[in-house]
């Protein structure tokens, strides 16, 4: 370079630098967005809204409602965001649905790998945590993220584990996890609740629909159908509820 | 063996002058020393089973596997060299995840027959490869379709079967198969008869006091067409009733 | 394919122009003192982004080996893969040295080494590693692309500027004309690391819960845990 490695800057404001041509604005003949690099996904576009998630004395709830939505219209219901990946794991999501679909799919490779093993051995939800983490930070260390903010539950042995991961893999465990607009409506409830002693399933069923109905309310990318996986260590279950609706406050609002 | 390869038997992709390829005929022969594998198809289900033959009292019992699970539902059982088998294994998860990210379901046991047979066959046909020294047994349960199973030599040549058996007691295996009513029996029932097959052949091979594990696996409408190996107690079940068959028989010769 | 230098300074079209923030900022505090024969170690037990707080029981502290200990906050993500890379190296040198631990000070090279490797797309981590090398106390600290320092006390992240002149005046004595002359013990380090986290927590919202203490001495690594204000 003319001047030695030393960035004297543009000429006037958009301008070239000396001994650079300068690139008329607007004119982008003959370039191809290609040459200059590659333009990877920057946010979510279908999306799922809340999970919420709490682990009792002998074992985890996930709930999450059932719509997809594109912005902000409601435009997938009915749609799954909580499953159960194997006899000890269970997952739900908030974020980009495509992103998950994605990943669910190598989910369900590895634990059809694991299956035909044929050990007797089946994957735990710590290592699904720890898997997940890595591919999410290696994602966004290539900055091609998945957007997906993933809680992870399950029997750890005999153990109940959560976990959550974000699409920085940001990852943490803890016995209340809430994602998207639940960490500041559903978060507060499960908290409190947690803070006063371990709890029962009973206990845990209760706060869930709690939250679930809170988040329905309030939330405008919320749904009254959810789904809830419980797992302990009798066994799983998936389980579809709907929010009981209570709309008797609208008395005081007429005229519409 | 008939003859012996004279010159003509260095290459899989030679023929000798009465048109045989050599290599092919060994590695069919090295299927046939290995301990017996049979499969039987029945009404709701198949099972798998097998003779492993434990060469020393110093391996455990339940080390080198010979019956696979191939994702949830496919069983698949090798007879020969079992490192070849296990190669063979790979090559068939792989095809099924490869299936199974292309049209999102269980690779249909046709199509696993099919490509598995091709891989057999590739290896009969360059000087740089040998065949693969094994069979193996191909077996299914679907709701679509119901049992399904096939037998895949070191040939490449690939039937489907309503009971089959390679290694060592073949023929007299077959002969037994072929007493039984495969249509009319059960998985479960089949778990049984399986275990006698075995037991019966072992006892009439030349060396009969040859220690062997049964290894006997099932998949139909009572596992929710998941491939595995038979339930401890029905494993015990079947083991027992062949004991007792043989004992039977013994005391008929008598 | 055409590197970065290439582009005008100006925005071109089909530019890569990612919106994409690969950080965030997981808050945290940590704080180390190294005393003649042992090192103290403590790191708060927030995990938050913004105004959210996401856990608060959330070690920051990571045992090396039976000697050092390392505390690590800033962007999590990054503080978790540093750290469990840092402990499969550690790893690694035990393998290949015939068990032998990773001393200290190799260890605190080795992780500045780490660290600048990427240089171009740092871990954005606030790091100190505390330990005994020799029987001796010391503490290191990083910035971020693994500028490597050594010093006798430190503190490190949200409340890095809160934290240090309280230590700078217990134990630097800085700018005090008569220096009383008492060497520093364990309980004394630990209270001041204590008291140093309960001063914090008052006024850095991203630090709080609890702290996470761990003494490292020549007879192996203690850890305790005191309590935060929770708001």
């Amino acid at each position: 370079m003319a001047n030695h490695g030393v960035n004297i800057g543009p000429f006037w404001k958009d301008g070239p630098s000396a001994g650079s041509f300068y690139n008329f604005p607007g004119n982008s003949t003959n370039q191809s967005a290609n040459d200059y690099g590659k333009q990877a996904s920057t946010g979510p576009i279908t999306t799922g809204t809340s999970i919420v998630a709490v682990k009792y004395d002998r074992g985890v709830i996930i709930a999450g409602d059932m719509l997809v939505s594109y912005g902000s219209l409601a435009r997938y219901h009915n749609v799954d965001r909580v499953f159960q990946i194997n006899e000890n794991i269970i997952l739900g999501i908030t974020g980009d649905y495509a992103d998950f679909q994605f990943i669910k799919q190598v989910i369900d490779e590895t634990i059809l790998a694991d299956f035909s093993m044929d050990d007797k051995i089946a994957m735990k939800p710590k290592d699904l945590y720890t898997w997940l983490t890595r591919v999410l930070y290696n994602r966004r260390s290539r900055f091609n993220p998945l957007w997906l903010d993933m809680v992870v539950g399950g029997m750890q042995y005999d153990e109940p584990f959560l976990g959550h991961i974000n699409f920085r893999g940001r990852a943490y465990t803890s016995d209340v996890i809430s994602t998207g607009f639940g960490t500041h409506l559903a978060l507060p409830i499960l908290r409190e609740r947690s803070e006063k002693g371990t709890m029962s399933e009973a206990d845990a069923q209760e706060v869930v629909k709690k939250s679930m109905e809170v988040l329905f309310y309030r939330d405008c990318r919320g749904y009254p159908r959810y789904s809830q996986a419980n797992i302990n260590d009798q066994g799983c279950t998936v389980t579809k509820h709907d929010v009981q609706q209570n709309w008797d406050v609208a008395y005081l609002i007429k005229g519409y | 063996m008939s003859s012996i390869g004279t010159g003509y038997d260095l290459s899989a992709s030679q023929f000798s002058p009465d048109g045989r390829v050599f290599q092919i005929e060994y590695a069919a022969k090295a299927a046939e020393i290995s301990g017996t594998a049979i499969g039987l198809r029945g009404k709701d289900g198949c099972i798998l089973a097998v003779e492993k033959v434990i060469t020393s009292k110093l391996h455990e019992a339940d080390s080198g596997r010979r019956i696979f699970t191939i994702e949830n539902s496919i069983g698949l059982v090798i007879c020969g060299l079992i490192t070849d088998g296990r190669a063979v294994v790979s090559y068939a998860l792989k095809e099924a995840q490869n299936y199974r990210r292309q049209y999102g379901r269980t690779i249909p046991l046709k199509i696993l027959n099919e490509r598995l047979s091709s891989l057999f066959h590739a290896y009969t046909l360059y000087s740089a490869v040998r065949p693969y020294g094994v069979c193996v047994i191909l077996t299914t349960w679907t709701e679509e379709n119901g049992s399904e199973m096939y037998c895949i030599e070191p040939s490449g040549v690939s039937f489907g079967y309503f009971g089959c058996a390679t290694g060592k007691a073949k023929q007299a295996a077959k002969t037994e198969i072929e007493k039984l009513k495969l249509d009319n029996l059960s998985a479960r029932e089949l778990l049984n008869e399986g275990a006698k097959v075995i037991y019966r052949v072992n006892e009439d091979s030349t060396d009969s006091d040859t220690k062997f594990k049964l290894e006997l696996s099932w998949v139909g409408k009572e596992t929710n067409g998941i491939h595995q190996m038979c339930p401890v107690n029905l494993y015990e079940e079947a083991k027992a009733t062949a004991t007792a068959a043989m004992e039977q028989g013994d005391s008929d010769v008598e | 394919m055409i590197g970065v230098n290439q582009f005008p300074e100006y925005k071109v079209p089909g530019a890569v122009q990612h919106q994409f923030n690969p950080y965030e900022n997981n808050g945290g505090s940590i704080v180390a003192i190294a005393g003649d024969d042992f090192a103290v170690i403590g790191a708060d037990t927030r995990l938050s982004a913004g105004y959210n707080i996401f856990s608060r029981d959330h070690s920051k502290l990571f045992t090396m080996t039976s000697k050092a200990v390392l505390a690590s906050c800033g962007n999590w993500g990054d503080s978790d893969t540093l750290s469990s890379f840092l402990k499969y190296k550690v790893q690694q040198y035990a393998d290949a040295h015939e068990n032998r631990e990773i001393s200290l000070n190799a260890l605190a090279q080795l992780m500045s080494t780490m660290m600048y490797g990427r240089r171009f797309f740092p871990y954005y981590v606030s790091n100190i590693l505390a330990g005994t090398y020799e029987g001796k106390g010391y503490v290191y600290s990083y910035d971020p692309i693994g500028h490597c320092e050594r010093h006798t006390y430190r503190a490190g992240g949200s409340s890095a500027a809160l934290l240090q002149p309280i230590l700078d005046n217990q134990i630097g004595l800085k700018n005090m004309e008569q220096k009383p002359n008492v060497p520093l013990t364990v309980d004394r380090a630990v209270d001041l690391v204590t008291d140093a986290f309960i001063s914090a927590a008052e006024r850095d919202i991203y630090t709080g819960d609890g702290v996470n203490i761990s003494i490292i001495t020549n007879n192996g690594v203690e850890n305790r845990r005191v309590q935060l204000r929770k708001d």
